[in-house]
């Protein structure tokens, strides 16, 4: 009932002319990241994040800009892999397998329509059990102390490499790498200078929004410099909807089942998107494999994995509003946000700043609908664009990126540094070494560095107080179990997504 | 394998390196308690350490690196980056951007005059955008009339 009231004070936010405007417009820029190779969502939420800080939006708009942006970008990553078989972001990898094949017999307009409302049930749903899960799991985070917090925060990068994670020291060393970079500047408790070397400029420390544009977007492009990627995908055409009731029916269990597992993988630390997807995919195949025909564009193979990763896209909001623990690279872009508008996330999130988050909340309903209205009549449009070729794209990108970061300060410094994180985001990701610890690192250091302090006062130095509650050693024993199971389950996992991808290009090659 | 070993290597000097100025932190103003400046250092540098002597023992295969055209070209890139942005106020954003994108743009492939077309329409649109709708200001530089 408390639950409700909070919600209907969400959606007097959310409905407000001016929230409207930004839910519009960012679920129409999702999509279009969504869409354009190469602009990932979490890509497209760094860029936008120095535009709404300049802007000096509200919290609240700021959040609801960029959380349409993400569920947008959601909507956006299948329509490349439906027409094009390129999948638009990775999430959207399992959508080729039956979303192509039926681009392939002429119905385009019908695999785009039924993932969009795929995608619509997917985020509905998982927004509702964000409504119910999140409010409980904020009050249980409420009983956590330091040390509780200190091994919530190991456990955060343990679980960043997914279980599909390949080298899980990499993830170590970039996570490390992170909070070092963190600890430069003035120490806040004891005013120590660190690793500032008298340069000025370091004693706020190294501002991480520079860092994400330059991880991201600048080594992005020197990714398709380097593989001389410069002409579009190509140009697709659309037939005519022609969609009955009785298609949607038909599609109807899939997607909710797919909805149920992709929020669980969403939640569930280590999991994500991507395994959102691919397990809504496997599930459908096993239960009614038989009577379809996937692979070969089935319906069904389409809404499931949409369904799956729209799900688990909001299934991943819950850890990161709840506890200030992102679960994915574009949610810890979204915590970036949260922090450099001085919002302490964490669970005191949701009575502090109530308002904000259930403004958000009732936001990403809103949004949903507006998605799905815009994605049936105007996909036309999206279509079209997926034909700019990246030599014109990549450098529009690389200047609004750029135009971002020098419209907070307007020092020609922060742009030296934003190319300097570029060129290490570029070797980082040529060593396979992940950038979402980075920056992860980045934004959890502080907090992580004051849980640990803070535990190690009240226990005067006694370093075992991190594993003295049961709380505490539970939350470890998953942290080691996220280090160590990827090396058992990761290869079995990554070889079965690779299968139902060769077994695919075998059987196109065979037609 | 050699790039990993590199990888290790230096992040292993960085390790030390970081850890040891850790440990010269001076004292903090009020006494020494049982935690200080130093004691989260310490511990990301003992982690970076036992990781990078891993990557150094089992290093992964390398990735597939560019040739030297290739980097020439990445390094051309960053650079004409670098001046972009020491360009931008003293020229004013829209000159600076027009080349920025204009070369960019040649150097992906586009032909000369798409490439200075989507320059100078990307700079006037964006000029436009921000300093009228949006309301910041980008530097006008050599363009400003007054």
């Amino acid at each position: 009932m408390e639950t409700l009231n909070f919600l209907l004070h969400g959606f007097s936010v959310a409905l407000m002319p001016e929230h409207l405007m930004f839910a519009a417009i960012g679920a129409l820029l999702g999509t279009l990241i969504g869409a354009l190779p190469g602009l990932g969502p979490a890509n497209g939420v760094a860029i936008l994040i120095p535009l709404a800080f300049s802007l000096g939006l509200s919290p609240a708009a700021s959040m609801i800009l960029l959380t349409s942006v993400y569920a947008g970008a959601m909507y956006g990553g299948r329509i490349s892999s439906i027409l094009l078989n390129i999948p638009g972001d990775e999430p959207a990898m399992m959508t080729t397998l039956d979303g192509y094949p039926m681009a392939m017999q002429g119905k385009a307009a019908e695999a785009l329509a039924i993932s969009a409302i795929a995608s619509f049930i997917g985020s509905l749903l998982a927004t509702i059990g964000l409504i119910i899960l999140a409010p409980i799991l904020a009050r249980f985070a409420l009983h956590f102390g330091p040390a509780e917090y200190f091994a919530l925060f190991s456990l955060a990068f343990a679980t960043l490499g997914g279980v599909t994670g390949k080298n899980q020291v990499k993830t170590v060393v970039a996570a490390a790498l992170g909070l070092m970079i963190s600890t430069v500047g003035v120490d806040i408790s004891t005013g120590n200078q660190r690793y500032t070397y008298n340069i000025l400029e370091l004693y706020e420390g190294v501002d991480f929004i520079i860092a994400i544009v330059g991880l991201f977007a600048v080594s992005e492009l020197l990714f398709f410099i380097e593989r001389h990627i410069s002409e579009g995908a190509g140009s697709a055409t659309l037939n005519k909807l022609n969609l009955k009731l009785s298609d949607i029916l038909h599609v109807l269990p899939t997607s909710l089942r797919g909805s149920v597992l992709g929020f669980v993988a969403g939640v569930l630390p280590g999991a994500g998107a991507s395994l959102g997807s691919f397990l809504s995919y496997s599930l459908e195949k096993r239960i009614v494999g038989k009577s379809g025909h996937f692979g070969q564009g089935d319906p069904r193979g389409v809404a499931a994995p949409e369904a799956g990763n729209n799900a688990a896209a909001n299934g991943a909001l819950v850890p990161m509003l709840t506890l200030g623990v992102p679960g994915s690279g574009t949610t810890a872009v979204l915590l970036a946000m949260l922090i450099s508008l001085n919002v302490q996330p964490g669970p005191m999130l949701f009575t502090q700043n109530a308002e904000l988050v259930w403004g958000v909340i009732a936001a990403l309903l809103v949004g949903n609908i507006m998605l799905l209205i815009l994605n049936i009549p105007m996909v036309g449009l999206f279509v079209k664009l997926l034909s700019i070729p990246p030599k014109y794209l990549m450098p529009v990108v690389t200047l609004i990126a750029a135009v971002g970061i020098y419209s907070i300060s307007n020092s020609a410094l922060d742009l030296y540094f934003m190319v300097g994180f570029g060129l290490l985001g570029y070797l980082l990701r040529k060593l396979e070494v992940p950038l979402v610890p980075v920056i992860l690192g980045m934004l959890l250091g502080p907090e992580m560095e004051r849980s640990l302090r803070h535990a190690l006062t009240i226990s005067d130095g006694d370093w075992s107080i991190l594993f003295s509650s049961g709380l505490s050693i539970g939350i470890w024993v998953v942290a080691f179990a996220g280090l160590a199971l990827p090396y058992i389950l990761g290869p079995i996992l990554r070889r079965r997504m690779e299968n139902a991808r060769a077994r695919m290009e075998i059987e196109e090659e065979a037609d | 394998m050699i790039g990993d070993r590199i990888l290790g290597i230096l992040m292993l000097l960085l390790a030390v390196v970081y850890g040891w100025e850790a440990s010269l932190f001076p004292e903090p103003f009020g006494g020494v308690e049982a935690v200080g400046p130093e004691t989260f250092p310490l511990l990301l540098a003992v982690i970076l350490g036992f990781s990078s002597v891993y990557l150094i023992v089992k290093p992964d295969p390398d990735q597939e690196w560019p040739g030297m055209k290739t980097l020439l070209d990445l390094g051309f890139v960053l650079v004409l980056l670098l001046i972009f942005a020491a360009l931008l106020a003293p020229l004013g954003f829209v000159i600076s951007t027009t080349l920025m994108v204009a070369v960019l743009c040649w150097r992906m492939g586009a032909k000369p005059i798409p490439a200075g077309l989507t320059g100078l329409g990307s700079a006037v649109s964006i000029y436009l955008l921000f300093n009228f709708l949006l309301e910041l200001h980008l530097p006008a530089g050599i363009l400003k009339l007054t």
